[in-house]
């Protein structure tokens, strides 16, 4: 493989060789033990059924579905800009992130595009959603992993992303403020001028935990080489996002595809890791955090003027056509496969979630670990159980 | 205690206590759950200040259980598993739109619409979510609630909805 | 895997996009690199491929059902698409019912079929989308290259009678789960995977919840006034549909 490093190929032959020696060398009673589906270790709602022998992992299986809400099917019975308000609920944590892409393919088979203020704003929510989205994870891989202060800063600074949020859609959690061809509403007088003060303080707060947990020996001894994703693996299981960028593989659809957003006009980077462990996992999010505040920075420095609503008709029809939308969201590549007929409601919505994918390499990944291994694994994939079930 | 009464001062004594020593077990399951934690674990909102302690062991211990997010049929059975496995007297605080009524998934196949089909209902917390002074306010009428208990009227009170 | 030998071998934790550029240049140029991957598909599998679109930056391709599994092979090996993004079904006939054209009128008191004045009639039975279809069920699947950023969208048609289809399990290990959740809700059969099971739903669960012809109940007895919810601009007729209004400046 291109793309190993010494850290991987270590780590992987390690858990290969635990794995035949699970089969072969012990004589342990087998142990089946449940973890779930309402778990302190797990976020929200996944039962995994893990087969042990002794310490060891023999096989697990995710069992999913105790938060599956039917979100195609209602997509389908409901029109446009009602599907907004219910797609904000897919990663419930990076919200106004999941309505981009609908409202993107919208565009595309309406064959409109917002005005370059509304595309300027849209990537600053954008961005504050994945700061408000993946600080909870830098806070809470910690209390995982024993370390109960992290989730505690966490949960503080992130209350100033979510303010901000709420001055600006007047909802604190799920915006619904992306409309097809626009915004809903302009920025309130003030506001520009407090997300700097608040982006510093986002800035301060990846230093923070830079600080607490990454140079921690314990934290250390127990990430690194720990869940050792291949790239070649990764990708054919579809993992995205901060998960395949940890595994060396440099793709982000930020950057990889031209989009309307405002990406292209700051300066910004890209960050990989070659070690695919869970090390890397936490350090890649730990930048991105840092680089979505420098864009929104840059953005609010440069926000363009002008209207923020292109011309729409009062009542969404969109062509019949197939369009497919795909977004670096928080947790990986979110997309949506829209289907028209020419109603007021789509016709199907294939909701292509990150968490999904990224979790379906589970079984093959904490084959041969520890136990509490599985904890820290779980932890480092992140995942959303919303964005799992729909 | 055939007539299921205790003297005034003591019964008042035993609310006091009660109120003010409520463990609630956190059963998070969706959107909420986040509100949730940042009422429970976040230095701004503090619910300890209240009272009440957020970190039981299991629901074995707990004298409050919040349900915060959608109920699906499929976790339905383990809500009412974890429900009558605590201690009685116990109290449910449902938050949330989808723990009420089922909230924006009011057509869905695969919600239960509302966690009182299941478990009964002291306190319903609207909102989608809620923000988490709603979910501390709940809290506090419940405390309200428990200091003029009458043991032998636990069963016949109606649920308070916050707001309304 | 020589086939990620683009990807960076930079120092630990290096930056590795500097600048953020749209990758892969100008659009034409783009259509002529899909050009030239239905080229190989068509040279691979003959014609087996049955129908093929390149259009607004995407491209789709029909294939017969025995080719089904030939397909992600030739994708995987040839076109070098080693991202498996997802892979999921799609019921092509229309049910007014369950359009989202339903709305619900209290005066008078009943549930009627939104019907527009200037328009067709709203169209019945089985049209299929992009890249054509002969039945009313189709799969479709999403495959994309990390090295060369580029993607495509892969369809089959499923005999509406015998729904079965090769699994592609063996060729990319992630389409397990989506077979499975495909398999729940729409019942195709997927031959060659390990155990399909259910994955969402509760084991006594009966349906197929996305087949267009399954109802949801709570709608079939409390209609919702979802779709009336327009509500009139100041100083404007209720019932003035479809006026272009700017909302630049509302609000």
């Amino acid at each position: 493989m291109a793309v190993t490093t010494d850290w991987q190929k270590s780590a992987y032959i390690a858990a290969q060789a635990a794995d035949a020696r699970v089969n072969v060398e012990l004589e342990t009673e087998g142990m089946t033990l449940n973890l779930g589906p309402q778990h302190p270790a797990t976020h929200g709602t996944l039962r995994i059924v893990v087969r042990l022998d002794g310490e060891q992992v023999v096989w697990a299986e995710p069992i999913c579905g105790y938060m599956h809400r039917g979100y195609e099917k209602l997509c389908e019975v409901r029109t446009y800009p009602q599907v907004t308000t219910l797609i904000n609920r897919i990663d419930w944590l990076g919200h106004f992130a999941n309505e981009v892409p609908f409202i993107l393919a919208a565009e595309q088979l309406m064959g409109i595009e917002a005005p370059p203020r509304a595309q300027w704003i849209r990537t600053i929510f954008f961005e504050m959603a994945r700061i408000a989205n993946v600080s909870l994870f830098l806070g809470d891989m910690g209390i995982q992993l024993g370390a109960i202060t992290p989730v505690f800063y966490a949960f503080r600074d992130r209350e100033y992303v979510l303010n901000l949020m709420e001055a600006a859609t007047g909802g604190r959690f799920h915006p619904n403020f992306d409309r097809i061809g626009g915004l809903k509403e302009d920025l309130p007088r003030g506001w520009v001028d407090e997300c700097h003060g608040v982006m510093t303080r986002v800035i301060s707060f990846c230093q923070e935990m830079e600080d607490l947990l990454m140079g921690n020996e314990i934290f250390q001894t127990r990430t690194r080489g720990i869940g050792v994703i291949p790239a070649a693996v990764g990708l054919e299981y579809g993992l995205s996002g901060a998960n395949i960028r940890a595994s060396g593989v440099d793709w982000d659809l930020r950057r990889d595809q031209d989009s309307p957003l405002a990406w292209k006009h700051c300066d910004w980077k890209v960050w990989t890791h070659p070690d695919g462990d869970s090390y890397a996992r936490y350090w890649v999010r730990l930048q991105e955090t840092r680089e979505a505040a420098r864009i929104i920075v840059q953005l609010l420095d440069g926000l363009p003027s002008g209207p923020i609503q292109a011309k729409v008709p009062r009542i969404i029809k969109v062509p019949p056509g197939e369009a497919w939308c795909h977004t670096e969201n928080p947790l990986g590549e979110m997309g949506f496969y829209l289907v028209s007929k020419g109603g007021r409601g789509p016709f199907r919505v294939k909701i292509r979630s990150a968490s999904f994918n990224n979790i379906s390499i589970v079984p093959w990944l904490l084959r041969g670990v520890y136990v509490p291994d599985v904890i820290t694994i779980l932890a480092s994939l992140y995942f959303i159980l919303g964005d799992i079930d729909r | 205690m055939e007539k299921g009464l205790l003297p005034k001062p003591l019964s008042h004594l035993l609310n006091l206590s009660r109120k003010y020593s409520l463990w609630v077990y956190q059963w998070g399951l969706a959107c909420c759950a986040i509100e949730m934690g940042a009422a429970f674990g976040s230095p701004r909102y503090d619910v300890m200040r209240l009272g009440v302690i957020p970190f039981p062991a299991s629901a074995r211990q707990a004298d409050l259980v919040v349900v915060s997010g959608t109920v699906t049929d499929k976790m339905a059975p383990p809500i009412r598993r974890l429900w009558e496995q605590m201690p009685d007297p116990k109290y449910v605080i449902s938050m949330g739109s989808c723990a009420n009524c089922g909230g924006p998934y009011w057509d869905s196949y695969s919600v239960t619409k509302g966690v009182d089909q299941i478990i009964p209902v002291d306190v319903y917390v609207p909102g989608c979510p809620p923000r988490p002074e709603a979910l501390l306010e709940g809290i506090v009428l419940l405390q309200e609630r428990i200091q003029h208990e009458d043991m032998a009227e636990r069963w016949k009170g109606d649920p308070i909805v916050v707001g309304a | 895997m020589t086939r990620l030998s683009s990807a960076p071998e930079e120092p630990v934790g290096g930056p590795t996009g500097e600048v953020a550029a749209p990758a892969g240049g100008a659009q034409p140029e783009r259509d002529r690199l899909r050009q030239q991957m239905l080229d190989v598909l068509r040279r691979r599998l003959g014609d087996a491929v049955v129908g093929s679109e390149i259009a607004g930056g995407d491209m789709w391709v029909r294939v017969e059902r025995r080719a089904w599994r030939r397909l992600a092979e030739v994708c995987r090996d040839e076109l070098h698409m080693d991202y498996f993004c997802f892979l999921s079904g799609i019921d092509w006939m229309v049910n007014p019912a369950m359009s989202g054209e339903k709305v619900w009128e209290p005066e008078g008191g009943g549930v009627v079929m939104e019907g527009d004045e200037g328009d067709a009639p709203a169209p019945t039975g089985i049209q299929t989308g992009v890249g054509g279809g002969d039945s009313r069920f189709q799969v479709f699947a999403r495959l994309y290259s990390v090295t060369g950023k580029i993607g495509l969208t892969l369809k089959v048609d499923v005999d509406e009678s015998d729904p079965r289809l090769d699994s592609w399990v063996s060729v990319y290990r992630g389409a397990d789960w989506h077979e499975r959740e495909t398999w729940e809700m729409y019942g195709f059969d997927f031959e060659g995977h390990p155990r399909l099971r259910h994955i969402y739903l509760p084991g006594e669960f009966e349906g197929h919840p996305l087949r267009k012809d399954f109802p949801l109940l709570s709608r079939e007895v409390k209609p919702w006034p979802g779709l009336v919810d327009v509500e009139p601009m100041p100083g404007e007729e209720a019932g003035a549909e479809d006026a272009t209004a700017g909302a630049g400046a509302a609000g």
